[in-house]
């Protein structure tokens, strides 16, 4: 080459390093987007119903795009010390369609997390929590998941609707439609339960005698995780793209100057 | 025989003096915070209002106003749900006013049923009795939502079937009114600024790198042919110098 061997040196160090970080960044991108589709506070079901799934959909491309990076930076490191013209035009042409599909993955994650909203959960809530007559299979399914989500939700974290306890008394419901409000102000999930699982006293949960009803809201343990959730996806995305972007950048320029 | 007559008559006036400036009162708020309901409103009983040691007596609670001096008898369905004139909502026995229950046992789990039981009656309890055709008792349905109700007790003299005293009719208490969960607006409003910096800067980076492969692409091709030109013009002159000089020419030509 027309530079001085040590220049050429230099920069293919550079780039195997570049490469190096790449691929133990897609190795970790896979991992953290394995934990997140396992979700593991379930609550998946509450997106489903919501038709608001798509930082599921995000997490799932990350799993094959962090794999897709640590393959292609081997690639990139044989094709670097072996300046090979026909491998490194290899490694680039599939890093952009890599790149192309990891922003997709950030930018869908970033833009569905502005969706959750306290009124988001709270209207399906109200919609679907023990929906008596659902209109067809797919809104049953969605309604049962709803449903045991929320039973679960209450009784594991002592904690009753969105906003509290009130949601149900300020909102018409499906739950409302088929349990009376003397004997069902709320779900019976929302009353402190002994270790059997019954309320402690029946009474003063449906009177809202505070130590016998959960007065806390659910929202925080429902909007945490999926913040968490869409977050690292999209902000530990966006970071290894920026790095991706300088060793792609000069991948090319390596590449643009090989003589055959 | 008058003056017996009169102590009686007297402690009656006295004692419908009492009762007659008191109204009935919702329950304490702090104590029971979900009060009123939709459909029910959780009055407390009324403690020394009363005199319950002349005879056995029995209260009832009613909603709405009336004139008469017989106790009421009509019932829920009777009067419209308390729209055209009161009902009898309910039979109590008179609280017990030297001992009332004390508010703060109700953090002790064994006593609270009975502290709630003794301090506060719940107006619109019994969701079944309007659709049971055996319910032979007094029923008290559910009231209706966003509706004003008014209450009053009237102590009745249950072996003689008279009214013996009664309290003033109650502030209007109003039910909850519902909302409609088509009502809440999800819209997210304004995105955030995390979305927005990652999708403008991503988009000018992919953007970058698109620009940067056509220019690599671009400068491969014109490169290749200026070395090709170059190689072979480095080819002939070596070769030049090492042929002798009738080859030149010949060289020459062919370029």
């Amino acid at each position: 080459m027309a530079k001085g061997d040590n220049g050429v040196r230099c920069f293919q160090g550079l780039l195997v390093l570049g490469n190096v970080i790449i691929g133990l960044c897609g190795i970790a991108l896979t991992a953290e987007c394995i934990f997140f589709v396992s979700d593991q506070q379930t609550l998946y079901p509450l997106l489903e119903a919501t038709n608001n799934d798509d930082i599921y959909g995000a997490a799932w491309i990350g799993i094959f795009v962090g794999f897709a990076l640590f393959n292609l930076a081997v690639l990139g490191i044989v094709g670097v010390i072996k300046s090979n013209r026909a491998m490194l035009l290899a490694y680039i042409i599939l890093m952009l369609i890599t790149y192309a599909f990891e922003t997709a993955s950030c930018i869908t994650a970033a833009t569905h997390r502005d969706f959750f909203t306290r009124n988001l959960f709270l209207k399906q809530m109200l919609e679907k929590y023990q929906n008596p007559e659902p209109l067809n299979n797919d809104d049953k399914w969605m309604s049962e998941g709803v449903t045991r989500t929320w039973d679960r939700l209450m009784l594991q974290h002592e904690c009753c609707g969105v906003n509290g306890p009130s949601d149900w008394q300020n909102y018409m419901s499906k739950f409302r439609n088929i349990n009376s409000d003397s004997e069902f102000p709320w779900p019976r999930q929302c009353c402190v339960m002994n270790v059997q699982g019954i309320p402690v006293n029946l009474d003063g949960c449906k009177l809202g005698v505070s130590g016998y009803y959960n007065d806390k809201g659910c929202y925080e343990l429902i909007a945490g995780p999926m913040d968490r959730h869409a977050w690292g996806v999209a902000w530990f995305g966006f970071a290894i793209l920026c790095w991706t972007f300088w060793v792609l950048l000069c991948t090319m320029f390596y590449w643009s100057r090989i003589e055959y | 025989m008058w003056s017996c007559w009169l102590v009686p008559a007297f402690c009656w006036l006295v004692h419908l003096c009492v009762a007659q400036s008191l109204r009935p009162q919702i329950a304490s708020p702090q104590l029971a915070t979900n009060n009123p309901t939709f459909t029910t409103i959780a009055l407390e009983k009324p403690f020394c209002v009363f005199d319950g040691s002349l005879s056995p007596v029995s209260m009832i609670s009613s909603a709405v106003t009336d004139n008469s001096s017989k106790p009421l008898d009509s019932t829920f369905q009777e009067v419209n749900g308390g729209q055209l004139g009161p009902y009898k909502a309910a039979v109590l026995n008179v609280p017990d006013c030297a001992s009332p229950p004390k508010l703060a046992d109700i953090r002790n789990v064994k006593k609270a049923s009975d502290v709630l039981k003794q301090y506060l009656f719940r107006v619109g309890d019994d969701v079944s009795c309007l659709y049971d055709p055996n319910f032979l008792g007094v029923c008290n349905p559910p009231l209706a939502s966003d509706t004003t109700y008014r209450f009053k007790y009237i102590l009745v003299d249950e072996t003689l079937g008279i009214m013996k005293d009664e309290t003033l009719w109650s502030d209007p208490i109003k039910t909850n009114s519902v909302k409609k969960s088509s009502t809440i607006d999800t819209w997210p409003g304004r995105r955030s600024g995390g979305m927005i910096v990652i999708t403008s800067i991503l988009s000018v980076l992919i953007f970058l790198l698109l620009a940067g492969l056509f220019a690599s692409v671009f400068f491969a091709i014109t490169g290749s042919e200026d070395s090709a030109t170059t190689e072979t013009r480095h080819i002939s002159q070596t070769v030049q110098q090492v042929a002798p000089r009738p080859q030149a020419s010949s060289d020459r030509a062919d370029q």
